[in-house]
């Protein structure tokens, strides 16, 4: 059977979310890594213009999202009960197939999964808008069941199918639930529970849908802010970021992946996550790149334990093997190890007993010329590393890497709101400066840096590869 | 504890240095898990093990010799060394296998999670 090769196209990345156009299934949706969740695009625009501080004007503009189009409303809704159907059928179809297996095929059988089959094949040539949304923000819940961390992704649709499902009288018995998200100009106007009922009143006036704060049949997102208006339909009940696979989640998995994902991880290597508590990493790492032997280790009984259950939840036991020694002193020979990845503990939850410089030249000792090392450091890890250390450099240590010709880059999922006061509070991904900026540190040249958000904090992904002794 | 992982570990006893492989294992409780063979992995993990006394340089065209990497397979990847312990050669200091996990831990640190 040839699945159409589905790549994304119209992608379009603003302030943390992402949004992309695709014809991809659910099932290749579910894979995407890096992102929190997953919504279906009914509408993007402009945001409000809350200037005037006429309330009943701007109350008008949020019912004009419903009212001026409602046909774009109906085909993202039919689109996404279409996803959900192709979901379910397919589903059962391979259940189904199971049950074939087991038992003896009667001819009724194959012709009704041979029916299935050709509707799936005209489903997967739709094209639907999807938003992506990833970021972290901080902004007020009306229903308060969102995580704070998001990636958007918008798709378009095909007109094709658009034009058929307009209006289909099915639509009308929908219950909802509208969720609000607002920052900027305008939450100081609204709250997003006053959003949540215009939008939500909006809906029922022109749809006759019901509300249904427990268990609706749709869920509604919207998100306001100084750079966009956006609304959505949230794809998958749980979040992209819960993963199957992963019994108890460390580190959050978007940002464990997208550290694998840097950490330039080849067939064969020797991968070793130093201080893996329950092993998020790994699993990640493992999971995406199965041709590498990994290595956790940590000092904490508690975690190793955890970080098991979760291997074999995971069936990734084969991959991952555990040891149970310290960070400073790992009994590993020098330059044995190809990739270096960690979650460097910081914040309440974790006491570092050792600090950040012996640890990073533990990890020097035992990794390859050549190899990557990917960290993450919180804003005083980076502090730490650049006080003191190398103090002969200048400010501006570009002279130093001869490896890599000027890569700073700094990509950006920025928290709107300004996190700290090293940040500039520029709404839009700068790709100049990577503050804070950190020195060599020995052998270790760095290359890149990734600002991330853990939620209420920001994190940076830092990656360095160790320069050959001979080159300077 | 693999017996690949087991070849990737050597004493970090201070003082001992390269003296300190390979860690001698004793094994109390072994169990043979199967795993999916995977030739081209098993190839690429050869020329990275330390074999002792056997000459570095592995037989020609030993990445298409099935019989070997399946041997070598078995050897590395299915073998859990589940109970048991590893010495350093040279100091003599043991370190515990407990449930498949080595602790190789020096000093009598622990953080609570």
């Amino acid at each position: 059977m040839h699945i159409p090769s589905c790549q994304p196209h119209k992608v379009e990345y603003v302030s943390g979310k992402v949004f992309f156009t695709t014809c991809s299934d659910l099932n290749m949706l579910k894979k995407l890594k890096s992102a929190e969740r997953l919504f279906l695009l009914i509408k993007k625009q402009f945001p409000f213009n809350v200037s005037s501080v006429n309330k009943g004007k701007i109350c008008n503009e949020m019912q004009r999202l419903i009212n001026d189009d409602p046909e774009s409303w109906l085909n993202t809704i039919s689109i996404w009960k279409n996803l959900l159907e192709l979901d379910a059928k397919k589903k059962r179809l391979s259940q189904r197939d199971a049950n074939l297996l087991k038992r003896k095929m009667g001819e009724n059988d194959t012709v009704i999964t041979k029916k299935l089959k050709a509707e799936q094949m005209q489903k997967t040539q739709e094209n639907r808008e999807y938003q992506l949304e990833k970021q972290a923000e901080e902004e007020t819940l009306a229903q308060g069941n969102f995580l704070t961390s998001r990636e958007k992704l918008q798709l378009e649709e095909c007109q094709n199918e658009a034009a058929e499902a307009a209006g289909t009288p099915s639509q009308n018995d929908l219950t909802f639930r509208v969720s609000c998200r607002c920052s900027g100009a305008v939450a100081k106007t609204f709250s997003a529970q006053e959003v949540g009922r215009i939008i939500g009143i909006a809906l029922m006036k022109q749809f006759g849908w019901k509300a249904d704060l427990r268990d609706p049949d749709v869920e509604i997102f919207i998100h306001l802010n100084d750079i966009y208006s956006v609304v959505g339909i949230p794809v998958f009940r749980a979040p992209l970021a819960s993963r199957a696979y992963i019994r108890t989640a460390g580190l959050r998995s978007t940002v464990a992946w997208a550290m694998a994902s840097v950490a330039e991880i080849k067939a064969g290597a020797l991968v070793l996550d130093p201080m893996c508590g329950l092993g998020t990493i790994l699993l990640e790492a493992a999971k995406e790149w199965p041709d590498a032997h990994y290595v956790g280790a940590d000092v904490s009984d508690a975690q190793l334990r955890g970080a098991r259950d979760n291997l074999k939840a995971a069936g990734l036991e084969d991959k991952i093997a555990l040891l149970q020694v310290s960070v400073v002193e790992l009994p590993l020979p020098s330059e044995s190890v190809d990739v270096i990845i960690s979650d460097i503990p910081f914040g309440k939850k974790f006491k570092l007993g050792k600090d950040i410089k012996s640890i990073l030249r533990e990890m020097e000792r035992v990794l390859h010329a050549g190899g990557t090392v990917v960290l993450l450091l919180s804003e005083a890890h980076c502090r730490s590393l650049t006080d003191g250390e190398e103090s002969s450099i200048p400010s501006n240590s570009e002279g130093r890497r001869t490896d890599e010709p000027g890569a700073e880059k700094c990509l950006i999922p920025e928290g709107e709101t300004g996190t700290s006061e090293t940040v500039p509070p520029s709404l839009e991904a700068s790709n100049q400066e990577c503050l804070p900026k950190i020195p060599p540190f020995g052998s270790l040249m760095p290359v890149e840096c990734y600002k991330v958000s853990l939620g209420k904090t920001d994190a940076f992904i830092y990656k360095y590869k160790k320069s050959h002794s001979s080159g300077l | 504890m693999k017996l690949l992982t087991h070849n990737f570990l050597s004493s970090h006893v201070k003082g001992v240095g390269p003296r300190g492989f390979p860690l001698r294992l004793q094994a109390s409780e072994v169990r043979i898990m199967p795993v999916e063979f995977n030739p081209d992995f098993v190839a690429r993990m050869i020329p990275k093990l330390s074999l002792g006394e056997v000459p570095t340089e592995p037989i020609q065209g030993y990445e298409q010799n099935e019989d070997f990497l399946r041997t070598m397979h078995h050897i590395l990847l299915e073998v859990e060394v589940m109970e048991g312990t590893l010495q350093c050669p040279e100091s003599g200091r043991v370190f515990p296998i407990t449930r498949g996990i080595p602790n190789m831990l020096l000093s009598d640190e622990q953080t609570e999670a």
